[in-house]
């Protein structure tokens, strides 16, 4: 019996795999096989400890068998993780790679199998980045996200994710390059994967934007402006969804088998970013994320810091680019007041800088209604110099035009009387892009001020001109009812009122409506001067109106009808001529669009600014179309007048197109042998 | 058909003055408040929104208001027993972040003269924004004390960073009558602001501050 078992187990040290297998399946009977094993464990890695550099194939395995094995004997193995961390710790750098990498696998397994901390885990990692080995480092970095990830995946442990996330928070503080990089990405991945989306988080990226390591601040700025494009070929993102893993399983099988080529790679490639995209738009519905900006605690500060640290460095233009844009979308969002911001920016005000339009684009997030108007008025006076006067090409007025036009729609306070009698002559220049761009700042300050155009610019006035109040600096505009609420059908609301009020409130309701029949009356009666009254009438239709939209907005509760009603109203008001006496042709022209409407809240993009380029008669579309339309008609793979009558005889040339190659083989020969001399004599 | 039906506002309305009069009274005024959590909205994709209206009535008629005006202004308001600073007050400040965030913290609100709104940002730093207190202007042809009782008397309504918002519309010294007005207004005016108007509303709360809550959405 026992020259069986030690046969047995003889077989089994020569074939772990096997006893691991037995092993899982039935851990009790197997036990002394285990105690076997692990005596020989504790053998090899005391010659081992002699000479930790040196590969040992057989710990090697004995390692990863444990490792694989240990939740079946939970308690015999209590010390291994304590000796493996130790080994990883003591011997770092100086480990072999692959047994390196060994320990690192068995590591992460038992910490899956819960049989080490998440804490005890990560500190040991983060230690381990010091090693140079780039697999290594890419290991630790996807291990520690999904490791995070899974432990938030059923329900979030405040009190460990904290504990983790103060261990980060100091990571980012260490010297070492490598492991303040591996830190910022692991968290702006978390991030990014709506694991670790609050707020303490977001602080703490925001230092990094402080960071000495160019590396690094590039890394927490790119996060900030959202920039990063979603890593390509990151596995573990494809991890979502039953069927497009399926797919992409089909996909990628069929690729492995087939003969390579380029091609086929690329088609692949195509494919999965294909199911990629669709598996994304349907996952990435929900998840109410406030961006990262909105999140920073003390913006100002913030800017300000970013803002010095700005004016002082060296670093190359992009990345002096990317702080000033998330300087400028900082103010721009959070409304700060950073005045030194505009004299720097001045200087990069040149058409021949390189990558003016952007900076031009800054200049416009930057810009909002708190800042004072005389800092952006001397911006405006720098671009309206430097960029629209006629010395320069039309592109170059285009874009001065524009940008000129993204700031005023976020503060329209700074544009002066003439310069803004200057900029609108330009709707008559000769190239069609200026010309444009001079229009559409026509078109923002019709809505926002019509007061500065000259008289002939202002357009026809429309309703909600009427309405329009110019607001000053630091103004707001605080109306005592929904803008529009006169226009709800007042029927609707007294039957209600009616139906369901007390006494006492109907006479209430009564009473304004005595009082509205009163201003009627005085406007019958003051009807002698036709000048005086038009003005007196749209005044105190004026008057009326709001009294009433104040009645209604107080009284009831809008449902989504009045709502929609009301929009249409204003929209209306938009478009329909204002009524007066004097003013009396038919509304021929249709809606303008809104610049500043829509644009105030958000930031502008960098099409507003470079939209300079007009369409070309013949753009690629009406060219394209123009082929398609001669093709029609024609027979496939044949060029060239064709016959007019197809049942006319055909040339023998025509039919040696149609013969097998075979057929004509010869004669196409024989046609080389009868060259003429001089033909020959040529050659 | 009405979201919300007029009677069990008035009735909601009605519990609330009862419990904090009768149940539970307090030693002090407590306020109303209008709780709102929004929803099928992204702060990251949709505008973000912010406005202000002015109520009927004044909702915190405590507040108290400073005047950062030039001599006219300051004359006015010292004949009124108003709280007023003038520029050369502002100027010893001296851009001290702390004493301009106390300042800040002192008053609710400022308003401030015409003349001098401009140099506001240049003399006092970004203190006054950062609370959230940017004084708005005065003209010397209005009266300061109708001017004061305007400011009191306006909400604003700002999204932070989470999906609810919070505004007191009055307290509870009112009349159900009054407090149903300004309710009314607040709701009519925050729902006029959303992108689907009612399709964006997920509740409505009205409360006092020391009591329970009425759901009225």
């Amino acid at each position: 019996m026992s020259g069986k078992t030690a046969a047995k187990s003889a077989q089994f040290a020569s074939n772990l795999p096997h006893l691991q297998n037995l092993m899982k399946r039935d851990p009790a009977s197997y036990k002394d096989e285990f105690s076997k094993q692990w005596q020989y464990f504790h053998n090899l890695m005391q010659t081992f400890q002699l000479q930790p550099s040196k590969y040992n194939e057989k710990l090697d395995e004995m390692i990863s068998f444990l490792a694989q094995v240990s939740h079946c004997y939970k308690e015999e193995v209590s010390k291994l993780p304590e000796t493996l961390s130790d080994i990883l710790k003591n011997h770092s750098t100086t480990l072999d790679r692959t047994m390196r990498m060994t320990l690192i696998k068995a590591v992460i397994m038992l910490r899956n199998k819960d049989l080490i901390s998440a804490t005890a885990v990560l500190q040991l990692f983060f230690k381990l980045l010091r090693c140079e080995d780039k697999l290594l480092r890419k290991t630790i970095y996807q291990y520690v996200v999904s490791d995070i990830k899974n432990i938030n995946s059923k329900h979030k442990n405040a009190r460990l994710n904290s504990a983790l996330q103060t261990f980060m928070f100091s990571m980012l503080q260490e010297n070492n390059g490598v492991t303040v990089k591996t830190a910022l990405d692991i968290m702006i991945e978390l991030y990014k994967r709506n694991i670790w989306n609050d707020a303490k988080t977001v602080n703490v990226i925001a230092t990094a934007c402080f960071s000495k390591i160019t590396k690094v601040m590039v890394a927490a700025i790119k996060f900030f402006l959202g920039k990063d494009v979603v890593d390509q070929n990151d596995d573990s993102d494809s991890e979502k969804e039953e069927a497009p893993k399926k797919i992409v399983k089909t996909l990628t099988l069929g690729h492995r088998v087939a003969k390579k080529t380029k091609k086929r790679k690329k088609k692949l490639e195509r494919a999965l970013d294909a199911v990629k995209k669709h598996s994304k738009n349907k996952s990435k519905a929900e998840a109410f994320n406030f961006s990262a900006l909105h999140l920073i605690h003390d913006p100002q500060d913030f800017a300000e810091k970013l803002f010095r640290q700005l004016e002082k460095t060296t670093e190359r233009f992009e990345v002096k680019l990317m702080m000033i844009d998330l300087i400028s979308r900082l103010v721009g969002i959070h409304k700060l007041i950073l005045l030194n911001f505009y004299p720097f920016m001045k200087r990069f005000v040149q058409p021949h800088q390189r990558e003016v339009t952007r900076l031009l684009l800054f200049l416009a997030q930057g810009s909002h209604e708190v800042v004072p108007p005389d800092a952006i008025e001397e911006v405006l006076m720098t671009i309206a110099n430097n960029f629209i006067t006629e010395r320069n090409s039309n592109e170059v007025m285009a874009v001065g035009l524009n940008a000129v036009r993204e700031i005023c729609a976020r503060c329209p306070l700074a544009m002066s009387e003439d310069l803004l009698q200057d900029l609108v002559q330009y709707r008559t220049h000769r190239d069609k892009a200026v010309i444009m761009a001079a229009r559409s700042l026509v078109q923002l300050y019709r809505k926002t001020n019509p007061e500065l155009l000259h008289r002939k610019d202002r357009g026809r006035p429309t309703e909600s001109m009427k309405e329009l109040k110019v607001l000053g600096y630091g103004e707001m505009d605080a109306k005592s009812f929904v803008s529009g609420a006169e226009t709800i059908p007042d029927m609707e609301a007294k039957k209600e009122q009616t139906e369901q009020e007390q006494g006492d409130w109907e006479s209430c309701s009564e009473e304004d409506n005595d009082s509205d029949g009163e201003w009627v009356d005085v406007y019958h009666s003051s009807d002698e001067d036709v000048e005086n009254a038009d003005k007196q009438e749209t005044e105190e239709d004026q008057k009326i109106r709001e009294q009433k939209a104040e009645e209604i907005s107080t009284t009831r509760i809008m449902t989504d009808e009045d709502f929609k009603t009301i929009n249409m109203a204003q929209v209306s008001k938009d478009i329909n001529p204002a009524k007066s006496a004097s003013s009396k042709k038919a509304s021929k022209r249709k809606r303008q669009d809104a610049f500043g409407a829509e644009n105030s809240g958000g930031l502008p993009t960098l099409g507003d600014i470079e939209m300079v380029h007009k369409k070309k008669a013949h753009d690629r579309e009406a060219r394209l179309a123009a082929v398609a339309a001669g093709r029609e008609g024609r027979e496939k793979f044949s060029h060239g007048p064709q016959k007019m009558n197809p049942n006319a005889s055909t040339t023998n040339k025509d039919k040696a197109k149609k013969k097998a190659f075979t057929m004509v083989k010869h004669k196409i020969r024989r046609k080389k042998v009868k060259r003429s001399f001089k033909e020959k004599q040529v050659q | 058909m009405s979201k919300i039906n007029r009677d069990s506002l008035r009735e909601s309305i009605d519990n609330i003055l009862k419990f904090s009069h009768e149940t539970k009274k307090r030693k002090f005024t407590e306020s109303v408040e209008l709780q709102i959590a929004l929803k099928n909205y992204d702060p990251q994709k949709d505008k973000r929104f912010a406005g202000t209206v002015k109520l009927r009535h004044i909702p915190k008629p405590k507040m108290k208001v400073c005047i950062l005006g030039d001599q006219v202004h300051c004359d006015q308001a010292k004949a009124n027993d108003i709280p007023h600073m003038d520029l050369d007050g502002l100027k010893k400040l001296n851009k001290d972040k702390k004493l301009v965030k106390k300042l800040a913290k002192k008053y609710d609100a400022f308003l401030a003269s015409e003349s001098l709104i401009r140099q506001i940002p240049r003399v006092l730093g970004p203190g006054l924004n950062k609370a959230g207190k940017f004084p708005a202007p005065v003209t010397h042809n209005d009266t300061l004390t109708t001017r004061i009782e305007e400011t009191k008397a306006t909400i604003k309504f700002q999204m932070k960073k989470v999906l609810v918002l919070n505004v007191c519309v009055g307290h509870v010294g009112m009349s159900s009558e009054e407090l149903y007005q300004n309710v009314t207004l607040a709701i009519n005016f925050l729902v006029s602001l959303l992108k689907k108007n009612w399709q964006n509303v997920r509740a409505l709360y009205i409360k006092s501050t020391m009591g329970p809550s009425e759901k009225i959405f």
